[in-house]
């Protein structure tokens, strides 16, 4: 089964549709900083 | 008007629209109920200043004389859905705290329609479960009780347990809920309600915690069939944002409800007579089709051959889509964080992970990584896929005999907290009758049809073809008018 109610897939133009929320993106996050996630060091 | 709370959906629209009463009135007689209602365990977070902001603004519009469909109207939403500002969680710990910056399309929607909000309710965890015992939160009681004097405390039904135990305890007049294997159908069966799961694509998936995103579907819970046929005309509607929304109009369902049936066609799939069903379902089921006959409906027996195979597919395909879509709780971007001293990011992950989710869930993603792994996929996976198809097909060739179909909902009423909840496989037959549905997209009711010998409900199902809601309410009205259910859960919280 590919679809379990046949539909088409739609397209849409490709442009930016959102954007400029890195605030609201970040809000949540258990570590942010600078901006960023912060997260543990990866790289000795 | 004497007990606001005693109101359905229309009944407080059409009573606030012409003045008998005001939506501040209305909103504070549900979050009094609310408010005294805590051993039910019904919500995660009650929301009493949305409900009376937005009945502010709705007895401000109506003296501006400019209603909305669901002015006046108080709803409680499943913790499954965002809503911007208020947590939600899907009854997780992984999810604790989590505030979205967004609102899901079907809340927005409601929002848009004059609606506020009493609350966000408790759930199966990540709507994993049929009796709302994997919820972070703790259980959800059922406000029924059987009539032995046991005083047991009884499962609501899941995953949207929250939703209909609140419902049946007059918290709320209409919830929404999802269903993903039956989580709108079997608790409004276990707790004297009605519930809708609409065609899959009606209702916008955006915004909604997923589980089985090819599965998942909103629809409402409310008392009775013409209050689902409101709440679910102002939920659905194309949903860009959503590549698997419909893109067709939403129908005046409310408008077109008719319980004549004359001319239909009801099937009775011989499969569902299952083994070891309780004698009471089975006269209830017998009841069903003399209701239909009633109404004029015509009788045939059909068959779903692969009906056996639907729950074996269902505990496949499921926790396959919901091990990949819980991928994403990483303890980076949002919800839980577990660092041990010391560690690096994997066990970061890891640590997350465990403290974050609950053996229910657990159990599922190691279920769907498994039948997804490398040399079990053919096995596992696609053989499950194959027979998804071949459920999708025996309804269609079902369709060319009959209209719709008559099922029970569930194979036995509400069951006592913690009966089944060490057998999982015990707790995953309950979905046996609403699952091949849900497999094949198909929109699918259950409407409050009798009670057992211990005084608890039982429901009937409605199955339609894809977007036929129509004629599913239209039959679940028929078995509605004909019911005449009117027992009520004894107030004892």
């Amino acid at each position: 089964m590919t679809a379990v109610i046949p539909n088409i897939l739609r397209l849409r133009d490709d442009v930016v549709s959102d954007g400029g929320m890195r605030e609201a993106i970040l809000a949540n996050a258990p570590a942010a900083e600078h901006g960023f996630f912060g997260v543990p060091k990866v790289i000795e | 008007v004497s007990n606001l709370t005693d109101l359905g959906v229309a009944a407080i629209r059409d009573g606030f629209r012409a003045g008998d009463f005001s939506a501040r009135e209305v909103a504070d007689a549900f979050n009094a109920n609310v408010a005294g209602a805590k051993a039910l365990n019904a919500f995660i977070v009650e929301t009493p200043d949305h409900a009376i902001a937005a009945a502010e603004t709705a007895d401000r519009d109506r003296s501006e004389g400019n209603l909305k469909p669901l002015s006046g109207v108080p709803i409680g939403m499943k913790d499954l859905f965002c809503t911007k500002g208020v947590q939600t969680t899907a009854a997780s710990h992984i999810l604790e705290g989590f505030i979205p910056q967004y609102e899901s399309t079907v809340s927005s929607n409601l929002w848009a329609a004059g609606a506020g909000m009493l609350g966000k309710l408790n759930m199966d965890q990540f709507a994993m479960g049929s009796s709302n015992e994997t919820s972070y939160f703790g259980n959800v009681i059922s406000p029924w009780k059987r009539s032995d004097g046991s005083n047991a405390a009884l499962a609501p039904g899941g995953s949207s347990g929250g939703s209909s135990s609140a419902i049946a305890a007059r918290l709320c007049p209409a919830a929404t809920g999802t269903d993903t294997g039956g989580s709108i159908r079997q608790p409004a069966s276990f707790t004297g309600i009605s519930g809708i799961k609409p065609t899959y694509g009606r209702c916008s998936r955006w915004g909604v915690v997923a589980f089985a995103s090819s599965l998942d579907q909103a629809g409402p819970m409310a008392h009775d069939v013409r209050d689902c046929a409101i709440m679910l005309e102002n939920m659905a509607g194309f949903d860009p944002k959503d590549s698997t929304s419909l893109q067709l109009p939403v129908p005046k369902w409310e408008t077109g409800l008719s319980s004549n049936l004359k001319g239909l066609r009801i099937g009775i799939p011989k499969e569902y007579r299952v083994d070891n069903m309780p004698p009471e379902i089975d006269a209830l089921w017998e009841q069903g089709i003399a209701w239909m006959k009633d109404a004029g409906a015509e009788i045939v027996e059909v068959s779903l051959p692969h009906t056996k195979y639907a729950l074996p597919a269902y505990y496949i395909i499921a926790p396959a889509e919901a091990s990949s879509n819980l991928a994403r709780y990483d303890g980076v971007r949002y919800g839980l964080r577990d660092l041990p001293d010391g560690a690096g990011l994997q066990d970061m992950y890891a640590a997350t992970r465990a403290a974050g989710f609950g053996p229910e869930v657990k159990r599922r993603i190691m279920i769907g990584t498994y039948v997804l792994s490398a040399g079990f996929y053919d096995a596992y996976f696609t053989q499950a896929s194959k027979v998804r198809a071949l459920i999708a097909q025996d309804f269609d060739k079902a369709w060319e005999a009959c209209d719709l179909l008559l099922t029970p909902t569930a194979p036995s009423a509400a069951f006592a907290l913690g009966e089944k909840s060490a057998d999982p496989l015990a707790m995953y037959l309950n979905d046996v009758f609403t699952v091949p549905s849900s497999l094949a997209g198909l929109p699918a009711m259950s409407v409050p049809a009798g009670l057992d010998g211990q005084g608890l409900p039982l429901g009937l199902q409605i199955i339609g073809k894809a977007l036929d809601e129509q004629g599913v309410l239209g039959a679940g009205l028929a078995i509605e008018e004909r019911a005449g259910f009117v027992a009520r859960a004894g107030k004892w919280w």
